[in-house]
C-alpha cells in the first residue's frame, strides 16, 4: 500500500521502503522519521511519546496528529487479527511485493510460515 | 454517554467516536459465544495485559485468559500448535477464539488510540445481560486462515458488498468472519482510525496527512509487531 500509494503521489520523487523497517533509513516520505518515531513511541510505549507528539503539532498540525494516532491504532488491531489467525498474504499482494519482501527480511518474521 | 471527550483540546473525527460508541456497545453485549459480562472481562484482561500485568479473572478459564494475554503481548510468536492447543483447552472452541480475539484487537485499538494521544483510557462498559446466541453461520468452511471462515453468502444480510468483489473477501478483512457481525465491526472501526473501505481506493483521501504518510505509519507498526501481512 505504501508503495502504491507513492507511486500516485506528486508529493514524493521517491521511495525508500527501509524506512519501513529500519528507523535510520529515509524513507522518502515528507516528516517520514517524526512520523515513524511516533508510531515506534506509541507501540513500544516509551518517554519519548510526549515530545514526539509535541513536535508532531508544531511541525504538522494538531489535526496531523490524531490522524497519525489512528493510524497507530488502526494497525495495532490489524496485525493482531493476522497473526492470531494465522492468515497467508493474499495472493494478489504476494505477487505485487515479492521483489521486497526479501530486501526488506520480513521472511524472518515467524508469521511468514502462515504464507506457503 | 461514553467518549466525551470532555475537556480534551484535541479534533477527534466524529466517525472516530461513533465508532468507539459503537465499539463499546458490542463488547458490552451478548455475543454468538460469550456473554457481556465475559466479553468486558476479555476486554479487562486484555488492557491489563498491554500493561504487563497478567491479572487473572474469576469468571474466564485459563486458556481464555492465556490467549488474551499472548495475542496483546506477544502476537509476533503465534503459530498453528499454539492456536490448536487453545481451541482443545476446556471452554475454549474455534467460535469462541475467533470472538474473544475481535474483543480482544477491538478494544485494544481504541485503547491504543488514547494511549498515542495521551487521554485517559474510557472506562469499560456495563455488560448487558442475556445469553449467547450459539449460532455457527452453516457456510462457515476451512481455508487457509486457521480458523474457518465464511463467504460473502454467508455474511449478515446488507455487509455483502464488505467482501467488495471477491468472494472470500481478503484475508485479513474475512479472518473473522465465523462471527459475521465481525466484518463489520473490523470496517466500522476501520473507518474511525485510518480509511473507510472507499478511502482505502483513494489516492488522497481527506485527511490531515497524506496517503503515503498514512501507509508509512501502517507499515511502521506492522514492521515493530514482526507481522509478514
Amino acid at each position: 500500500m505504501l508503495r502504491e500509494s507513492s507511486n500516485r503521489s506528486d508529493a514524493l520523487d521517491s521511495l525508500n521502503l527501509q524506512g519501513t523497517v529500519n528507523p535510520d533509513a529515509d524513507s522518502g516520505v515528507p516528516h517520514g522519521s517524526l512520523l515513524t518515531a511516533f508510531a515506534e513511541a506509541a507501540v513500544r510505549q516509551t518517554d519519548a511519546l510526549p515530545g514526539l507528539r509535541e513536535q508532531i503539532v508544531s511541525e504538522l498540525g494538531v489535526q496531523e496528529l490524531v490522524d497519525a494516532a489512528g493510524v497507530v491504532a488502526n494497525f495495532q488491531r490489524m496485525v493482531r487479527i493476522a497473526d492470531g489467525c494465522g492468515i497467508p498474504l493474499d495472493e494478489f499482494t504476494r505477487d505485487a511485493t515479492d521483489d521486497c519482501r526479501e530486501e526488506l527480511g520480513l521472511h524472518e518474521y515467524a508469521s511468514a510460515a502462515n504464507t506457503a | 454517554m461514553a467518549f466525551e471527550y470532555l475537556g480534551v483540546d484535541l479534533p477527534i473525527r466524529e466517525k472516530t467516536i461513533s465508532s468507539h460508541r459503537m465499539s463499546w456497545e458490542v463488547i458490552a453485549s451478548p455475543g454468538r459465544w460469550w456473554t457481556g459480562a465475559e466479553r468486558v472481562e476479555i476486554a479487562r484482561i486484555g488492557r491489563a495485559a498491554r500493561d504487563f500485568d497478567a491479572v487473572g479473572s474469576d469468571i474466564l478459564l485459563e486458556a481464555a485468559v492465556f490467549a488474551i494475554q499472548k495475542l496483546v503481548v506477544d502476537n509476533a510468536n503465534l503459530n498453528p500448535e499454539w492456536y490448536q492447543e487453545i481451541i482443545a483447552s476446556e471452554g475454549m472452541t474455534e467460535d469462541r477464539y475467533v470472538e474473544l480475539v475481535a474483543v480482544v484487537v477491538h478494544a485494544l485499538s481504541i485503547d491504543e488510540f488514547h494511549r498515542a494521544l495521551g487521554l485517559e483510557l474510557e472506562s469499560l462498559p456495563q455488560p448487558v445481560g442475556g445469553n449467547p446466541t450459539c449460532e455457527r453461520p452453516a457456510e462457515a468452511e476451512q481455508r487457509s486462515s486457521w480458523p474457518p471462515i465464511v463467504p460473502k453468502s454467508g455474511l449478515n444480510h446488507g455487509d455483502e458488498m464488505l467482501y467488495g468483489p471477491m468472494e472470500w473477501g481478503a484475508n485479513v478483512i474475512s479472518a473473522l468472519s465465523l462471527i459475521p457481525e465481525n466484518v463489520r465491526w473490523l470496517h466500522d472501526l476501520s473507518e474511525g482510525h485510518y480509511l473507510s473501505f472507499a478511502e482505502m481506493r483513494m489516492p488522497d483521501p481527506l485527511r490531515a496527512i497524506s496517503r503515503p504518510q498514512i501507509e508509512l505509519i501502517a507499515a511502521r507498526v506492522s514492521a515493530l509487531n514482526e507481522c509478514f501481512y
